[in-house]
């Protein structure tokens, strides 16, 4: 069954004088289960059809299907809803709240979904642990490797369950050993069922999809299919 | 978002600018303390001169002139006894009587002379006019009399009291002379003391004429002109006053120049009757309607006070919006993160708008409680003040509960006011946008 279905979806805007076509037409369905790999120079538009899909954007035209519903008709409050409910994120440079602890950080989003405090910090303890961060839980950001970080924040696109997560260029802020160990743990992620759209400009990534896609000015010029890892 | 998850945000992020929270929020402590403490002022000062008015007498009498001896409408009908009988129709009204001064008359018991401000009433009536008797009954009548409870002191041997003239029958407002010595001060209880008139006849020579009257009660002192009178039957001061003046005077038909109308212990009440007798055309004075008129004044002034001291909030409420965006504008990348992982633009406003509203709390509880503190020490310093100045206030200020409590509410409006702007700037940052803010 087709996961996210994206028909003719096109964003333009104005930068100064000159029109930018960010997107341009762009038709793509994802099937449950996958790791795609977004890549393209910059400019090219992966990163805006990430948050098209993401339900942080909405396109001038065409449509954006997930899990059955149509995110591109979705209001300011359903879309809030969309990305609280089935989609975890996860940033080039974390995005940490730097006032709160690890564990904070982590339980933030389900303040907003509405879990009760106790069962909150279970499951961000849990998920800390189970990502090898269970004797960083109290510590700060600041008081945290990048890697750390970037788990931190990994735990925090999960803890909502999330039926997909969207990564923006997830190792662009880490040495190649760190960028490394973080694309495992997506991978290990991704062998678990969960479905993951990875923007980025890094080729290792692309080992570790089991389908790239290639953007350039706004369009799709490379997909190789839906196979799985080779 | 639970209320709760909603504070503990707030808290935190309130706890991470503290510094900048406490500067902001002394705005609103100055203006909250100014409002607390000027109306407190105002509020005590008000309490001390209804309370002074009040002495001078019962809420519930009224006194009524007839409008042309007040210089008013001179066709207006007198206070005859038709009248009086008119006015004690009026609903809310217990009992009326006539109420004429004896004027140049002197007192004398043994050797010392005195003086009081000699009145007639009516003797059926005297019980309504709820005489406190220190001593003796209210019953007067047949040169029998009550008598204020200063008028004992008033007798001295070199007779100081001024030309034999008694006061004037008109209130006088404040002024009395308190400094009689009242060692001296004789209990008239029982005792007969003697009062002297004097007329010139047609020849221009001076008569005399004395009744000897006795004191049949004394009334308990209310620290106001009542306590220097003295009552006599209104019939006896007919009987003086066509002896002093060699005619009967026809009060009855012609009027009388005063009547007090009782009404109903009620404040209420007593003002409706107040206005229902000048709606007749009589000219009617109760220190129910002086102490009315005197709150509205006071009310005006407590809200002139206040709305000064509201600029200092409506500063503050500035200080609030300033502070609010200069957060948002630094936290722009957690709006972008709060809003990705999910929180509604409702969410967003929430946050904002308590975190603005908790600052105006935060400044008004302390204002608050600086404003009653200050107020407080106002208040000893003027009360040792007006101690040592012989008055018998013993404080000016007076904080009413609605005051504070309208203060913090007030506090947290300004505060939630100045958050709006701020909250909604947070909420309509787009967050792809915001996400990449450095």
């Amino acid at each position: 069954m087709t996961f996210i279905d994206v028909t003719g979806l096109k964003r333009h805007f104005m930068m100064g004088d000159t029109l930018v076509r960010a997107l341009d037409g762009v038709d793509l369905s994802v099937e449950e289960g996958e790791f795609l790999c977004l890549m393209g120079p910059s400019g090219s538009g992966k990163s805006t059809l990430l948050n098209m899909l993401g339900g942080l954007d909405t396109p001038d035209e065409g449509t954006v299907i997930v899990d059955g519903q149509e995110i591109s008709a979705l209001d300011a409050n359903g879309l809030a809803v969309y990305r609280q409910k089935k989609v975890g994120f996860i940033f080039q440079s974390f995005n940490l709240i730097t006032s709160m602890t690890a564990i904070q950080n982590v339980e933030f989003p389900m303040i907003f979904s509405g879990v009760a405090p106790d069962q909150r910090r279970a499951r961000a303890a849990r998920l800390l642990t189970a990502l090898g961060l269970g004797d960083r839980m109290d510590h700060k950001p600041t008081e945290l490797s990048g890697g750390q970080q970037q788990r931190v924040a990994i735990a925090r696109g999960l803890v909502n369950q999330p039926v997909i997560m969207f990564c923006d260029e997830p190792t662009g802020n880490l040495d190649s050993k760190t960028g490394m160990e973080i694309l495992d743990m997506l991978a290990g992620l991704n062998q678990n069922g969960q479905t993951l759209v990875v923007v980025t400009h890094d080729p290792r990534v692309a080992d570790y999809a089991t389908r790239t896609v290639q953007m350039l000015d706004g369009l799709i010029v490379s997909d190789n299919g839906n196979g799985h890892k080779q | 978002m639970s209320l709760r998850d909603l504070l503990g945000l707030v808290l935190l992020n309130l706890n991470r600018m503290r510094s900048r929270v406490v500067m902001t929020a002394m705005g609103v402590v100055v203006g909250t303390a100014a409002i607390v403490v000027l109306i407190s002022l105002a509020s005590g000062l008000q309490a001390s001169t209804v309370e002074s008015f009040e002495d001078f007498g019962s809420l519930n009498q009224i006194t009524v002139f007839s409008s042309a001896r007040m210089g008013g409408d001179s066709s207006a009908e007198g206070l005859t006894a038709d009248a009086l009988d008119d006015l004690a129709s009026i609903d809310g009204v217990v009992a009326i009587t006539p109420y004429e001064s004896l004027n140049g008359g002197s007192l004398s018991y043994n050797r010392l002379s005195g003086f009081a401000s000699i009145y007639g009433i009516d003797p059926d009536v005297i019980e309504n006019m709820d005489f406190v008797m220190t001593e003796g009954d209210d019953n007067i009548g047949n040169y029998t009399v009550i008598v204020g409870s200063d008028v004992g002191s008033r007798f001295s041997e070199d007779g100081d009291s001024g030309g034999g003239g008694g006061f004037g029958p008109m209130m006088m407002m404040g002024g009395q002379d308190d400094s009689t010595d009242t060692e001296d001060a004789i209990d008239l209880m029982g005792k007969t003391i003697t009062l002297e008139l004097t007329r010139r006849d047609d020849d221009g020579d001076e008569e005399t004429h004395k009744v000897r009257l006795r004191v049949g009660g004394v009334i308990e002192s209310s620290g106001g002109q009542e306590d220097y009178n003295l009552y006599m039957s209104i019939d006896d001061v007919e009987d003086l006053t066509a002896w002093k003046n060699g005619e009967r005077p026809d009060w009855e038909d012609e009027g009388y120049s005063q009547a007090i109308v009782i009404a109903e212990q009620d404040a209420e009440i007593t003002l409706e009757v107040t206005d229902e007798i000048e709606n007749r055309g009589y000219f009617a004075m109760s220190t129910t309607s002086i102490v009315e008129a005197l709150n509205s004044t006071f009310m005006i002034i407590e809200a002139v006070l206040g709305g000064v001291a509201s600029i200092a909030l409506f500063v503050a409420a500035i200080g609030i919006a300033n502070t609010m965006i200069m957060s948002v504008l630094e936290r722009t990348r957690e709006v972008g993160l709060m809003k990705a992982v999910g929180a509604t633009n409702r969410d967003v406003l929430s946050v904002f708008l308590t975190e603005a509203a908790f600052i105006g709390l935060i400044g008004g509880v302390v204002g608050i409680i600086l404003g009653i503190v200050g107020a407080q020490i106002i208040d000893v310093f003027a009360a040792s003040y007006l101690a040592s100045s012989g008055s018998d206030i013993t404080s000016v200020v007076v904080t009413p509960l609605w005051l504070p409590i309208g203060a913090m509410i007030f506090s947290v409006l300004i505060g939630l006011g100045a958050g709006i702007y701020p909250a909604f700037r947070a909420v309509q940052l787009d967050p792809v946008m915001a996400l990449k803010y450095e």
